[in-house]
């Protein structure tokens, strides 16, 4: 499908090297849309809604950051540990700048890990949250809906 | 023959022959800007460059250097400048990096803004002392399992001249999937005293694109561009103690301000509690640099910290949070009644979780300074 | 040969607009329209440089249709010829917009060369040469199918503007709602048929 300039902008500075070392794409040879709208597909079809999700990854970034570093029990389900480093990274929708947030979400019911964790940062949230935007297959930061669900508890 | 054979292609090359010699014509007319007056700083200093190119090119080209982390991409927000002539409203690619007072301001980015007519700019009097250098690397050594230590060698006969707390703008070549050069800012460990030579501290982020490069492919002989000196933070010459916290490669800026009192001889004129905190003692360093300023100055304390030591460490002094290690210090160890100043340098969380602690006790806002450009 | 059709200049000028309309009427110049529609500034901006292109196409084009490719027996390339004109007129404006106003030019960003490809455009030139217009009624048609088109394209983006706070069904949102709106706009406009003879 065609994108419109904007997204293709965006899939531009989504590459390897251009923002970030490992850009956001991963090794999907997908169009950005096509990963947007089939991400789409997928929450909806393990019951997951954008908002609530976004809100439940805010809130456990939030309460990590207090840890400086280390790792926190957040509402004693979840272990989580967040990591800064300085400077900012631009959105590769060009519409903003973001510190170098990244939390680390590890399942933790009652306390005890388990093998279960979301890895994010301040950015890919809120590529998430207004563009439904989940990453490509192999980036780092790919976010499975079905791990989502998992993870969150959601 | 048909005559139209001949005439039709003729007709149509002369057709376009004579339309792409007007575009051009246009082309020259239209995209030459002829030569642009920069009037920088209310005409303290005036600069004459050829029009069309962006605003931080000109200037760079120039020898003024506005920090910029990208390299002019329009993807770091960090080459503001402000603008005293109207040079028209803001652009789409300006708007997300700018604050409502930097808009009211007349603050562009300087990458964005593309020189057509003469321009009067507002820019810091500190940038008129950065200047670009040619470096070499002289040394590279680890200093724990993901922090180097990286000696650069300035050109024969050009020194920086800094204070002690400032950064510097490293560029790193193209490498693997990065197809463009790329800058980053690390503040300066080395003391200014120390000239012809620059320091600096890089802790190794994963996927960040300048602490890859220099962790897996920097070598020792390797050119190197420098960019400096920026910053604002800096010790502010007073009496008061200094409460200074840094953690990992927080520790640069300390480094050169601590050895640069030591150089002047004014170590001994202040009281300095330097807290550093670390997870393991994996991740703590100079050590015996830092024991041994505290036995040498009676006035110089330093206090680690660790968050999480392990059994094999052995570790016998604080644990904890350093802000909770923080908090204990000023309220019970350190002498009661004096001013004291607040040196920060860390992760922005790091910074507002000490800026809390100081507050809760006594300490000013005014009198606590950070480095900002985290 | 036939000869020019005997349509008054300004006659031809305000029928152009209002009922002949090249867009709401004749359906040309459709894709810019829909995605250029969404915010009243760029709609603004693009609606005064199709006007120019349309005039100074119609005007060169009218003059090499009559002074080269007529005389020369070469009316076939007139496809071609025309095409190129488009071009490097749509180059040229591009290059003054540039210098004018760099946030109309980055507001406009993709849809500024697309004016060349816009039918509308090579709809304008195809007309005046079909229904062959004399030199100066090939302009006022040009002046005003632009002005038609910057017309329409100004009443759909104020429309949109008000329709993007009314609660649209979430399947019509964007491209379906904005559809109706044009097939509503252009019935409207469809009251004026008649009124004015454009050949």
């Amino acid at each position: 499908m065609k994108m419109s300039p904007e997204y293709v902008k965006a899939q531009a500075n989504m590459q390897a090297g251009v923002i970030t070392s490992d850009g956001f794409m991963g090794t999907d040879h997908r169009n950005l849309t096509d990963i947007i709208e089939q991400d789409e597909e997928l929450m909806t079809s393990v019951g997951l809604e954008w908002e609530p999700v976004v809100a439940r990854m805010r809130h456990l970034l939030k309460e990590g950051r207090k840890g400086l570093g280390e790792p926190v029990t957040v509402d004693g389900d979840w272990i989580v540990q967040v990591s800064e480093a300085r400077g900012f990274l631009a959105s590769p929708f060009e519409d903003g700048i973001y510190r170098k947030v990244n939390a680390e979400v590890v399942l933790a019911p009652g306390g005890k890990p388990t093998e279960e964790k979301l890895y994010y940062s301040e950015l890919s949230l809120h590529l998430l949250e207004k563009f439904h935007f989940l990453q490509g297959h192999g980036s780092p930061f790919r976010l499975e809906p079905a791990r989502i669900k998992k993870v969150l508890r959601m | 023959m048909d005559l139209a054979f001949f005439i039709a292609p003729l007709a149509v090359s002369g057709i376009s022959a004579a339309l792409a010699a007007v575009i051009s014509i246009s082309d020259r007319i239209l995209n030459n800007y002829g030569d642009v007056d920069i009037n920088i700083n209310k005409g303290k200093k005036n600069l004459t460059v050829t029009g069309g190119a962006p605003l931080l090119i000109s200037l760079s080209e120039q020898g003024i250097f506005v920090p910029s982390a990208c390299g002019g991409r329009g993807s770091c927000g960090a080459c503001k400048v402000k603008v005293d002539s109207d040079i028209g409203p803001h652009l789409p690619t300006e708007t997300p990096y700018l604050t409502k007072a930097e808009l009211a301001d007349n603050v562009h980015l300087s990458c964005q803004v593309k020189l057509k007519t003469n321009i009067e700019i507002d820019i810091p009097e500190s940038l008129f002392n950065v200047r670009q250098y040619d470096g070499v690397i002289e040394k590279i050594e680890d200093v724990t399992h993901d922090i180097k230590e990286v000696l650069v060698r300035l050109p024969e006969g050009s020194e920086v001249s800094f204070t002690s707390g400032q950064y510097g703008q490293i560029e790193v070549p193209p490498y693997e999937k990065i197809k463009e050069s790329t800058q980053r800012a690390y503040s300066m460990s080395s003391a200014p005293a120390r000239k012809g030579y620059l320091e600096f501290l890089v802790r190794l982020v994963p996927g960040g694109i300048v602490t890859s490069y220099v962790h897996q492919y920097l070598k020792e002989g390797q050119k190197m561009k420098v960019i400096a000196p920026f910053g604002e933070f800096m010790v502010r010459e007073t009496d008061a103690t200094m409460v200074c916290v840094a953690g990992g490669s927080g520790m640069a800026p300390f480094k050169s301000i601590f050895q640069d009192r030591i150089d002047r001889g004014v170590m001994d004129q202040r009281d300095i509690w330097y807290f550093f905190g670390a997870r393991t003692k994996k991740d703590l360093f100079y050590l015996d640099w830092l024991e041994e300023l505290q036995s040498k100055y009676e006035r110089f304390h330093f206090i680690a910290a660790l968050s999480e030591p392990q059994p094999e460490d052995d570790w016998k002094g604080e644990t904890g949070l350093i802000t909770d290690v923080l908090g204990k210090y000023l309220t019970e160890t350190m002498p009661k009644g004096d001013v004291r100043e607040g040196y920060l340098c860390g992760s922005p969380g790091m910074l507002d979780a000490c800026m809390n602690v100081m507050r809760k006790f006594g300490m000013t806002d005014d009198k606590i300074y950070f480095d900002k450009f985290a | 040969m036939n000869s020019a059709p005997i349509i008054a200049p300004l006659t031809l000028l305000f029928a152009s607009i209002f009922t002949s309309n090249i867009l709401l009427a004749n359906f040309l110049g459709m894709c810019s329209f829909i995605a250029i529609s969404k915010d009243m500034d760029s709609a603004n901006g693009l609606g005064m440089a199709v006007t120019v292109v349309l005039v100074l196409t119609a005007a060169i084009n009218w003059v090499v249709l009559h002074f080269i490719l007529v005389p020369l027996g070469l009316e076939f390339l007139q496809y071609i010829v025309f095409i190129m004109v488009i071009a490097a007129v749509v180059q040229i404006l591009e290059m003054v917009i540039d210098r004018v106003s760099q946030s109309l030019y980055m507001a406009l960003g993709i849809f500024l060369p697309l004016i060349t490809v816009n039918c509308a455009v090579l709809g304008v030139v195809l007309f005046m040469q079909i229904r062959n217009y004399a030199f100066v009624q090939a302009l006022a048609f040009g002046l005003g199918s632009g002005l038609g088109w910057w017309l329409a394209i100004m009443l759909l983006a104020a429309m949109r503007r008000k329709i993007d706070k009314a609660p649209v069904p979430a399947g019509l949102q964007g491209p379906g709602i904005t559809m109706i709106t044009i097939g509503m706009m252009a019935m409207a406009f469809i009251g004026f048929s008649g009124m004015l003879k454009v050949q």
